[in-house]
């Protein structure tokens, strides 16, 4: 209890008993002589040393406890650096190594003794596919730039139902070529919230992209909104695609972790709907079955609180 | 919340298009100015500033995207919303990723666009408001 | 005996796969290539290699229990781990397991040509050949 008390506070507990017994001492003092006057100054003075050295004690403790919580956050933000620069690594270096490749072939083909049309070919050939692997790499740091960027919400009255509607239109456009459609079931009289409207739109496409892939062709990709109680909404978004194998289901929030084959996807979306989510001082859970679909649900403070989200 | 005056400017090549909505805008005391291509929206954003940019994410020349890095480069404060009438979900996730506003399905229905226009301009506000305070 | 390496090259990516395969072929190194370690141990099992080219991130099976199997099942083959990511661990790993060497993507085709050959020459020493021409 001691620990929420500002600094000021403390002189007050320190003197406090002292000061009253000091009081008391000054009658008594007239009153029943010198004795009993002295006595209760000592007793006074006794309860200053022991009162401030607890004191003093509890102000240390408070201080090492956020010293080491500094240092931990510190400590796991270098832990998540590394394991970011190691996936980052991995992801630009794979790129490099096969742009070094073709340049490598480029060179063989020039060198021929009668460049023919086969040699041009493989040496447009070459070119192009060191144009993809740059877009590659492009992909990934704008990516990471993304992850980067500690936007803080900026906040405005948003209507969460027409911003996931918004969203499921766009989708719904390209999917359902693909036989795939939108179910949608909003909450009614959903109020407004006050909530970063574009980081939530990223949220909501990054997950609507992820069910589409998912389902690949022909299934269904579910949209519902929710207030299950007072002060929170909840967004689902849910597909009858292929599901997340039970032993990947705590890595897929991981940056870079993909189930795709190389070079589709660079593996942040979904930690980037997760960064986001936290910064809007909401939760993302997932539950999915391998071959039966998938659910991730938001769930978001109708009020952003800048004070409760790190 | 409705921003006084908003400037905006709309950057699509469909001539048509472009003149009804800036004609539209400008009857609803939108500051609207329109431009037929990314080359032009950059060249018009060095000598002027705008609150919103409405940008068609297919254009010849420049496309959408290479517009939106551009103005988010030189003005990245100006709030942009992509229009688009395919419903690419991959362009709209690399606009989301770039600091697109929104997303918006052609054909747009206009009071739905004003809306998300003004949303947008208000947005610049805060932003703006809150750069000042920094 | 051939007077050139027979490698097989083990990677995910099959463009950096198929590229190798030709710069490699340019300089006489004959190299066959597959997408993961399940069709790598099957590969094995039916041909002769004197050196394996092995990712680590793979699906399905990660390039360092590979490198274990293979050891294991076919200890004279030299194997080389290459990988787009660097880990004083794993390199450790590697060498206790007994792979012949572990290089960092992107690397110049004449480094890994040279990994080869000597990888290849620790081969035959071990099998108590030398590297003859004529053998």
């Amino acid at each position: 209890m001691l620990n929420m008390l500002p600094t000021d506070s403390y002189r007050v507990y320190i003197l406090v008993v002292p000061l009253s017994i000091l009081l008391l001492a000054v009658p008594l003092w007239i009153y029943s002589g010198p004795g009993p006057g002295f006595a209760a100054l000592v007793v006074a003075a006794f309860c200053f040393f022991v009162i401030s050295s607890l004191v003093r004690k509890v102000v240390k403790a408070r201080e090492q406890e956020c010293l080491l919580d500094l240092q931990l956050i510190q400590s796991q933000k270098l832990a998540a650096v590394g394991e970011l620069s190691a996936g980052i690594a991995h992801e630009i270096n794979n790129p490099l190594a096969i742009i070094a490749q073709e340049v490598e072939w480029a060179r063989h083909q020039l060198q021929a003794e009668k460049p023919d049309g086969k040699s041009l070919a493989e040496l447009k050939d070459s070119l192009d596919e060191i144009t993809r692997q740059v877009d590659r790499c492009r992909e990934v740091t704008h990516g990471i730039l993304d992850f980067a960027r500690k936007r803080d919400p900026l906040v405005q009255s948003t209507e969460i139902n027409k911003l996931v509607e918004d969203m499921a239109k766009l989708v719904e456009r390209e999917v359902s070529h693909e036989g795939i459609c939108v179910i949608r079931q909003y909450e009614k009289d959903l109020p407004p919230a006050l909530t970063d409207p574009p980081l939530l739109r990223q949220i909501v496409l990054n997950l609507l992209n992820n069910a589409a892939y998912a389902v690949g062709q022909n299934g269904t990709i579910s949209v519902e909104t929710r207030m299950p109680d007072n002060g929170k909404i909840e967004i689902e978004i849910s597909d009858t695609g292929c599901g997340i194998p039970k032993e990947d289901l705590n890595r897929i929030f991981d940056p870079f972790f993909t189930t795709k084959p190389p070079g589709k996807g660079t593996g942040l979306g979904l930690s980037l709907c997760h960064s986001i989510v936290i910064r809007l001082g909401g939760t993302i859970a997932v539950q999915s079955e391998q071959g039966k679909g998938s659910a991730f649900t938001v769930r978001l403070p109708l009020e952003y609180n800048s004070h409760k989200s790190r | 919340m409705n921003i006084a005056k908003p400037k905006v400017l709309i950057v699509d090549d469909e001539q048509d298009f472009l003149e009804t909505i800036v004609k539209r805008l400008l009857k609803r005391q939108v500051d609207a100015t329109g431009v037929d291509s990314g080359r032009e929206a950059v060249r018009i954003l060095q000598e002027q500033s705008f609150d919103v940019v409405i940008l068609d994410v297919r254009m010849p020349g420049m496309d959408g995207i290479e517009t939106l890095m551009e103005i988010k480069k030189r003005s990245p404060l100006t709030e942009v919303i992509m229009l688009t009438g395919h419903g690419s979900i991959q362009l709209g996730v690399k606009g989301m990723q770039l600091g697109a506003f929104d997303y918006v399905i052609k054909p747009a229905e206009f009071d739905e666009l004003l809306e998300k226009v003004n949303q947008a301009a208000e947005r610049k506000m805060l932003h703006e408001e809150r750069v000042r305070k920094s | 005996m051939s007077a050139r390496p027979k490698v097989l090259i083990v990677d995910d990516e099959e463009r950096f796969r198929t590229t190798l395969h030709k710069l490699l072929a340019v300089r006489k190194i004959d190299a066959a290539h597959v997408g993961s370690a399940k069709e790598a141990f099957s590969e094995i099992a039916n041909n002769d290699y004197d050196v394996i080219l092995l990712d680590v991130k793979m699906p399905e099976m990660d390039g360092i229990q590979a490198l274990g199997r293979i050891k294991r099942e076919n200890p004279q083959i030299e194997v080389i781990i290459l990988t787009g990511h660097a880990s004083v661990d794993a390199a450790i790993e590697i060498m206790k397991l007994g792979g012949y060497e572990y290089m960092l993507k992107p690397c110049a085709i004449d480094e890994v040509v040279g990994k080869i050959e000597s990888a290849w020459e620790r081969k035959l020493i071990r099998g108590g050949k030398t590297m003859d021409a004529n053998s």
